[in-house]
C-alpha cells in the first residue's frame, strides 16, 4: 500500500551524495563477477584483445552518456541522440573524404556541429515549453532527414583513417595498450564527475530535477542550465560520431539508429533516477560496462546474439526495481 | 515531476476587446486554436486540396484522387490504433508513455504466424488469442508500471527490448509465412464497393469496430471517467476513491490488447509474420506517440479525445501519400520522416500555446 501513494509527490530531500553511491558499488560487484566467471569459464575473456573490444565497443556509448546523465538528472531525457550521431558522421566522413581536412579540424567540425544540433533541442525544451521527450522524438525524425539528404542515397566508401587516433585499430591504442577511445570516455567522465559534484553550476542540475519551481526561486537559471545540458550532449555527440568514424572506411545510411536507447540504458543502470535529480557520470560508465561484458560474454559463450537485449532489458528492471526500493526505504525512515 | 522548465505563469492579459467588425472573425481564430479537432480538420481539407491541386496540374507522378487516398487508408489502420494506444496510456497520467507497442506488435504477430502456420489452428481462435496475447504483454507493462511503481518510460523500454528479443529468438530471425499464413491476407484485401472507392477490407473490419470500442470506454463507461481522473491528478483521484492503481493497470492492458490487434492486421497485410515487423526502421513507437500528439494529447495527461487521434491518423497518412507522389525514389520516404518530426514538434508548441493561453487545448 505505500507505493505509488508516495512515489510522486512525497519525494524526500536527500543528504549530499556520498562519494560512490549504493548503485555503483553493486554495479562495480556484479561486473567483478561477471568478469571472474567469464574468465574461468572461457579461455579467451581475460586476453588482452577481447577486453580492448569490450571497452571500444561501448565506449561512444560511454561518452554520449556523459552527457546524457546530466540531462536526465534535469528531468529531462534526449532521445535524438542516435539520428545527431548520423548528421555528424556523414558531414565529418565527407569532410575528410573529399576536402582532406586534417585531424583536429575534423574533431572541432564534429564537436561544433553536435553543439548546435544540441543547442536547437535545447532551446526547444527550455523556450518552447514543449516535454523533452516530446522535442527530441521530433528532431530525431528530423536530424535523421538531414542526415539522409547529406546522405544523398548513397553510403560514403572510402574515408581515410585521419581519426584513427580514435579508432579501434593499432593507432587508436593508447596507454597500457588501452584504446584512445575509452581514455577519452574515463576523463571526460572524471571531469564530470567533479564538475556535478563540486562546481555550483553543476549541483543546480540536481537543484532543477529535484524541483523546476524551487531551483527558479531560489535564483538559478533554470533555462540556461537546461540548454547548456543539452548542448554539453550535442557535443559530446561530436566526440563520439569522431570514435565511430575512427577507423575510417565505411559509413552507412543506418549509422547510430538504435543508439539513443543504448545510451539512455546505460545511464539508467547506471543508477540515474529517470524522474531526476539523483545519479552520476560514474554509474553511466559502469552501466555501459556492463553492457559491452554482457554483449561479449553472449559472444564468446556461443549463445544467440539477440539474447544481449533481452538482458539489457532485464538489467534495467533490476536497476530501477533495485532503485526504487531504496528509494522506498529512505522515504519510510 | 514536470520538467516543465517553462516560462514564469502568465497571468491571463485582458486583451483591449477587438472592434466589432473583428469579433466574429477573431472568434473563428480562437475556435480553430483551441479546439483541436477543428484545427486537424481545416489541416486535412488543406493538404488534401493542395496536393489534389498539384495533382490537376501534373505536378505528381500519379494521381492523387479518391482512389489513391482510399488505398492509402491501409496504412493507416495499423497508424491509428496505435495512436490510440499511446493516446490511452498517455491520458493514463505520470508520465505514461509506452514504448514497447513495436515489440509487442512483433512477438504477438509471431505467436499468430506459430499457432496458425506451424502448429495449424483454426484461425478465428487464433486471432482471439493472438490479441489476448498482445493484451498479456500490455499487462506486464501494466504491473510493472501501475503496481510497482516503475517509471513508464523506462518500464517499456525495458520490455521494448525484451519482447524484441524473444521475438527474433522465436524463429531465429526467420519470418513464417506458410500457406496458412498467406492464406490470412484475404483479412486485408480490397473491397469492390459501388459508389463509393474500394476500401481496404480491414479499415471495415478493424479499424472502425475498434475505434468505436476505444470510443465507447474512454467516453461512455466509469473506466474511461476514471482514467481521465487519474491523468488530472492522481492524489485527488485517490480521495475520490478511485483505484488509481487498477486503473493505470488497465490502461497498459487496453494499449496491449490494441497492439494485439495491430499485430493481426500486420500479418495479414504482409501475408507473413516477421520477427521485425514492430521494429524496422524507428519502430511503431514514435509515429503512434507522434499521431497521439499531433490529436491534442497532452503528455502530462488527463487531456486528450478520440476524435483528435483519428483525425491526426488521417492527416498524417493522406500527407504521406500526397509527399511519395510528389517526390521521386527514395527522396519521398526522406521528406515523410522530416514532414513527421516537424509536425510533431509544431503540433507540440501549439500545444504548450493553448495550454498556457487558454486552459488547454480541449
Amino acid at each position: 500500500m505505500t507505493g505509488l501513494a508516495q512515489a510522486a509527490p512525497l519525494r524526500r530531500r536527500r543528504p549530499v551524495a556520498r562519494a560512490v553511491e549504493g548503485q555503483e558499488l553493486a554495479l562495480v560487484a556484479v561486473i567483478a563477477l561477471l568478469w571472474l566467471a567469464l574468465s574461468v569459464g572461457t579461455d579467451t575473456f581475460l586476453t588482452g584483445s577481447n577486453l580492448r573490444n569490450i571497452v571500444f565497443g561501448v565506449a561512444a556509448v560511454a561518452i554520449i552518456g556523459i552527457g546524457m546523465t546530466p540531462i536526465i538528472v534535469t528531468g529531462g531525457i534526449d532521445v535524438s541522440v542516435g539520428s545527431m550521431v548520423a548528421v555528424v558522421m556523414v558531414v565529418v566522413a565527407k569532410l575528410i573524404r573529399d576536402s582532406g581536412v586534417s585531424a583536429p579540424l575534423a574533431v572541432a567540425v564534429a564537436v561544433g556541429l553536435g553543439l548546435a544540433l544540441g543547442c536547437v533541442n535545447g532551446l526547444l525544451v527550455s523556450l518552447g515549453g514543449i516535454h523533452p521527450i516530446i522535442v527530441t522524438f521530433g528532431m530525431l525524425n528530423v536530424f535523421r532527414f538531414v542526415a539522409l539528404r547529406i546522405f544523398d542515397s548513397k553510403q560514403v566508401t572510402g574515408v581515410p583513417d585521419t581519426l584513427a587516433w580514435f579508432g579501434g585499430g593499432q593507432a587508436g591504442r593508447g596507454l597500457l595498450g588501452i584504446p584512445n577511445a575509452w581514455w577519452l570516455a574515463m576523463v571526460l567522465a572524471a571531469l564530470m564527475w567533479c564538475y556535478m559534484r563540486y562546481w555550483a553550476t553543476g549541483r543546480h542540475w540536481y537543484a532543477i530535477g529535484n524541483d523546476a519551481t524551487a531551483a527558479r526561486l531560489a535564483g538559478i537559471k533554470v533555462r540556461q542550465r537546461t540548454v547548456a545540458a543539452y548542448a554539453l550532449t550535442g557535443a559530446l555527440v561530436g566526440l563520439a560520431g569522431c570514435v565511430l568514424i575512427g577507423s575510417g572506411g565505411l559509413v552507412q545510411q543506418n549509422a547510430g539508429t538504435g543508439l539513443e536507447l543504448q545510451v539512455i540504458a546505460a545511464v539508467v543502470i547506471g543508477g540515474t533516477s529517470i524522474l531526476g535529480g539523483r545519479g552520476t557520470v560514474l554509474g553511466t560508465l559502469l552501466g555501459a560496462l556492463l553492457v559491452g561484458t554482457v554483449t561479449s560474454a553472449i559472444t564468446l559463450l556461443g549463445w544467440r546474439s539477440e539474447l544481449t537485449e533481452l538482458f539489457i532489458g532485464l538489467f534495467i528492471l533490476v536497476a530501477v526495481g533495485v532503485d526504487l526500493v531504496r528509494e522506498r526505504r529512505r522515504s519510510a525512515r | 515531476m514536470t520538467t516543465n522548465t517553462a516560462a514564469p505563469d502568465q497571468t491571463r492579459e485582458d486583451r483591449p476587446a477587438p472592434g466589432r467588425e473583428r469579433t466574429q472573425w477573431t472568434r473563428a481564430v480562437r475556435f480553430v486554436l483551441s479546439e483541436r479537432v477543428a484545427l486537424l480538420s481545416v489541416l486535412l481539407v488543406v493538404v488534401v486540396a493542395w496536393f489534389w491541386f498539384l495533382g490537376q496540374n501534373d505536378y505528381l507522378v500519379a494521381p492523387y484522387d479518391a482512389d489513391y487516398l482510399a488505398s492509402a487508408l491501409e496504412t493507416m489502420v495499423p497508424l491509428c490504433l496505435l495512436g490510440l494506444a499511446e493516446f490511452i496510456v498517455i491520458v493514463s497520467g505520470r508520465g505514461g508513455i509506452d514504448l514497447s507497442v513495436g515489440s509487442i506488435v512483433s512477438l504477438s504477430g509471431m505467436a499468430l504466424g506459430f499457432m496458425v502456420g506451424e502448429w495449424g489452428w483454426p484461425v478465428i481462435p487464433a486471432l482471439a488469442l493472438t490479441v489476448l496475447i498482445g493484451g498479456i504483454l500490455g499487462a506486464i507493462n501494466g504491473v510493472l508500471v501501475a503496481y510497482l511503481g516503475f517509471p513508464a518510460l523506462i518500464a517499456t523500454l525495458a520490455t521494448y527490448y525484451a519482447y524484441g528479443s524473444l521475438a527474433l529468438l522465436s524463429n531465429d530471425k526467420a519470418p513464417i509465412s506458410t500457406k496458412p499464413i498467406q492464406d490470412l491476407h484475404s483479412l486485408t484485401r480490397a473491397l469492390d464497393l459501388p459508389v463509393v472507392p474500394d476500401l481496404p477490407l480491414q479499415v471495415l473490419t478493424f479499424l472502425v469496430p475498434t475505434v468505436v470500442v476505444v470510443w465507447l470506454l474512454v467516453n461512455r463507461t466509469t473506466f474511461g471517467r476514471r482514467l481521465y481522473a487519474i491523468g488530472t491528478n492522481d492524489v485527488a483521484a485517490r480521495f475520490a476513491n478511485i483505484d488509481v492503481r487498477q486503473t493505470r493497470f488497465r490502461a497498459y492492458l487496453a494499449a496491449g490488447l490494441l497492439s494485439g490487434v495491430v499485430a493481426v492486421v500486420t500479418v495479414a497485410q504482409f501475408a507473413s509474420a516477421r520477427p521485425d515487423a514492430g521494429s524496422v526502421g524507428n519502430g511503431m513507437a514514435l509515429p503512434a506517440i507522434t499521431i497521439a500528439v499531433l490529436g491534442g494529447v497532452a503528455i502530462s495527461g488527463g487531456l486528450g479525445r478520440v476524435a483528435g487521434v483519428v483525425v491526426a491518423a488521417l492527416l498524417v497518412v493522406w500527407l504521406n501519400a500526397g509527399i511519395l507522389l510528389a517526390y521521386e525514389g527514395s527522396d519521398g520516404s526522406q521528406v515523410q520522416l522530416f514532414a513527421l518530426g516537424a509536425v510533431l514538434v509544431l503540433s507540440a508548441l501549439l500545444n504548450a500555446v493553448t495550454l498556457r493561453r487558454r486552459g488547454g487545448a480541449r
